[in-house]
């Protein structure tokens, strides 16, 4: 990946000093070895800090959203990154002229804490950039590793110990609410959880209340998620949300033909946006 | 909260019904002036559309007190806004595979059309409802087994979720 980083360098410094875009979003060294961060890069002479290695483990497009007005951005976009700017085009957050994406295919990343491949790349549909103004690197293939296994595992239990599983989950949940900031659907103004005067998402520390928040956003994402699994890597206490996103994923590939993920394209409408006249009828 | 019947120390069960202003509501209306008995164990709530029925409002109304939520609009095809329930349909189709799936009894939240000359269907659909709920008993009967606790026990979070930290931290709390 030795090369792709240096290209992504040079592509970097080049489209700074000559203005095309005001900012590279990027990776960037980390404390230690396996650590990268989310950096965005400003000058040409800081393009030598970018980095490209399996250490890459965040989603960055989210970066993106902080820095429109800024005239054009770039964005190092593998998979996950370039559906999420279409996502980002299809929810009118941004416009595509606002972005410049530099696709890199990638070849899955490497979680630091197991050093075996990162539970998101392994379940990515994904890999090369589905959007893309310059593909630096070449093409990977395309492997579509069977991602419902955890939902199959959950499916097979009893209603009790499947209630037990999500007691379990949400009640370990601490609200930081990082799996909404890092997800690339997660874009409202003002988020429900925290429309105060409203109320609906109350403020006490409890199970109920973080499968009330779990559920929702679960729900509100749930026609839209690209599955990046960004929610399921950012959240600190290692909770498989995932799961909850996948199973709504097949019931809707399933009922509404076929679904792919969210952000393929860049319009919608998205399967709980519209309806046909001859959707099957459960509910006589 | 003590739910039962003072008399008959039966378990009374509380259902919101959300019902269109056009078509269930009509139909429950029906139903009053044709004296058709029901049990009074579901609470109507109107609202313009079954498309109007935000799914957040059911999974409320399952954590504050109810035991079962229908909701009810006209049927596809009929809606007074044109398609407001075929919108309705299909987002209570995810929704409700979504809460069966995180363990919620399935009979607990149902969806139906009903129109308003089906003044039979809606006391019909009351009394089918009324009575599965009261054979599952309150919400608080949803709650797992201590051996579907145990089945589960650690296989939900990945093990570098640090149980002594999330202790303290919910003790800080
Ligand atoms: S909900 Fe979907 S789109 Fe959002 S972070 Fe999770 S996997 Fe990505
Ligand atoms: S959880 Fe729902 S309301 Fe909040 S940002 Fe995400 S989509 Fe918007
Ligand atoms: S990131 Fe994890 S702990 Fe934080 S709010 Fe989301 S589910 Fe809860």
């Amino acid at each position: 990946m030795a090369d792709v980083q240096d290209t992504i360098r040079e592509r970097a410094a080049a489209l700074l000093s000559s203005g095309e875009v005001s900012a590279v979003i990027g990776w960037g060294a980390g404390r230690f070895d396996d650590v990268r961060f989310p950096l965005v890069v400003k000058r040409a002479e800081d393009a030598g800090k970018l980095v490209f290695d399996a250490s890459c483990v965040q989603m960055t497009a989210k970066r993106l959203l902080e820095h429109t007005g800024e005239g054009k951005v770039a964005l190092v976009a593998r998979g996950c990154e370039s559906r999420a700017v279409n996502r980002f085009i299809a929810d009118h957050q941004l416009t595509r002229d606002q972005v410049y994406v530099i696709g890199v295919p990638c070849p899955g990343m490497v979680d630091p804490a197991t050093g075996e491949t990162l539970k998101r790349c392994a379940e990515c549909q994904v890999r090369n950039p589905v959007v893309h103004d310059e593909l630096v690197g070449d093409p990977v293939p395309e492997p579509k590793p069977y991602r419902f296994a955890e939902v199959d595992r959950v499916e097979a239990m009893s209603r009790e110990e499947r209630r037990a599983f999500f007691d379990e989950m949400y009640g370990k949940c601490i609200r930081c609410y990082a799996c909404r900031n890092a997800c690339p659907c997660c874009t409202c103004r003002e988020c429900f959880v925290e429309q105060d005067k409203v109320g609906w998402q109350g403020k006490a520390f409890n199970v109920n209340e973080a499968r009330y928040y779990g559920m929702i956003r679960a729900f509100h994402t749930g026609d839209r998620c690209i599955e990046c699994g960004e929610c399921e890597r950012a959240c600190p206490m290692g909770l498989p949300l995932m799961v909850i996103m996948h199973q709504q994923v097949r019931d809707i590939d399933k009922l509404f033909g076929p679904y792919e993920g969210g952000g393929l394209t860049d319009s919608g409408p998205d399967p709980l946006r519209t309806y046909k006249t001859d959707d099957i009828e459960e509910f006589m | 909260m003590p739910r039962d019947n003072e008399q008959t120390g039966e378990f009374t069960p509380k259902i919101l019904a959300f019902c269109c202003n056009w078509c269930t509501y009509a139909g429950a209306d029906l139903a009053g002036l044709n004296r058709m008995n029901y049990p009074a164990d579901v609470k109507v709530l109107r609202v313009p559309c079954s498309g109007r029925v935000n799914p957040q409002y059911v999974l409320k109304a399952l954590q504050s007190g109810c035991d079962g939520v229908l909701v009810c609009g006209c049927h596809p095809g009929d809606c007074h806004y044109s398609t407001g329930n075929y919108y309705a349909k299909r987002r209570m189709m995810i929704f409700k595979r979504m809460v069966e799936f995180a363990g919620l009894s399935p009979e607990r939240f149902q969806i139906r059309w009903i129109s308003g000359s089906e003044a039979g269907k809606f006391r019909d659909t009351v009394v089918e409802v009324s009575e599965q709920i009261r054979a599952l008993g309150p919400m608080e009967n949803d709650a797992p087994s201590r051996a579907a606790i145990d089945a589960v026990a650690g296989t939900v979070a990945s093990p570098e979720a640090d149980e002594e930290l999330f202790a303290a931290a919910k003790e800080a709390i």
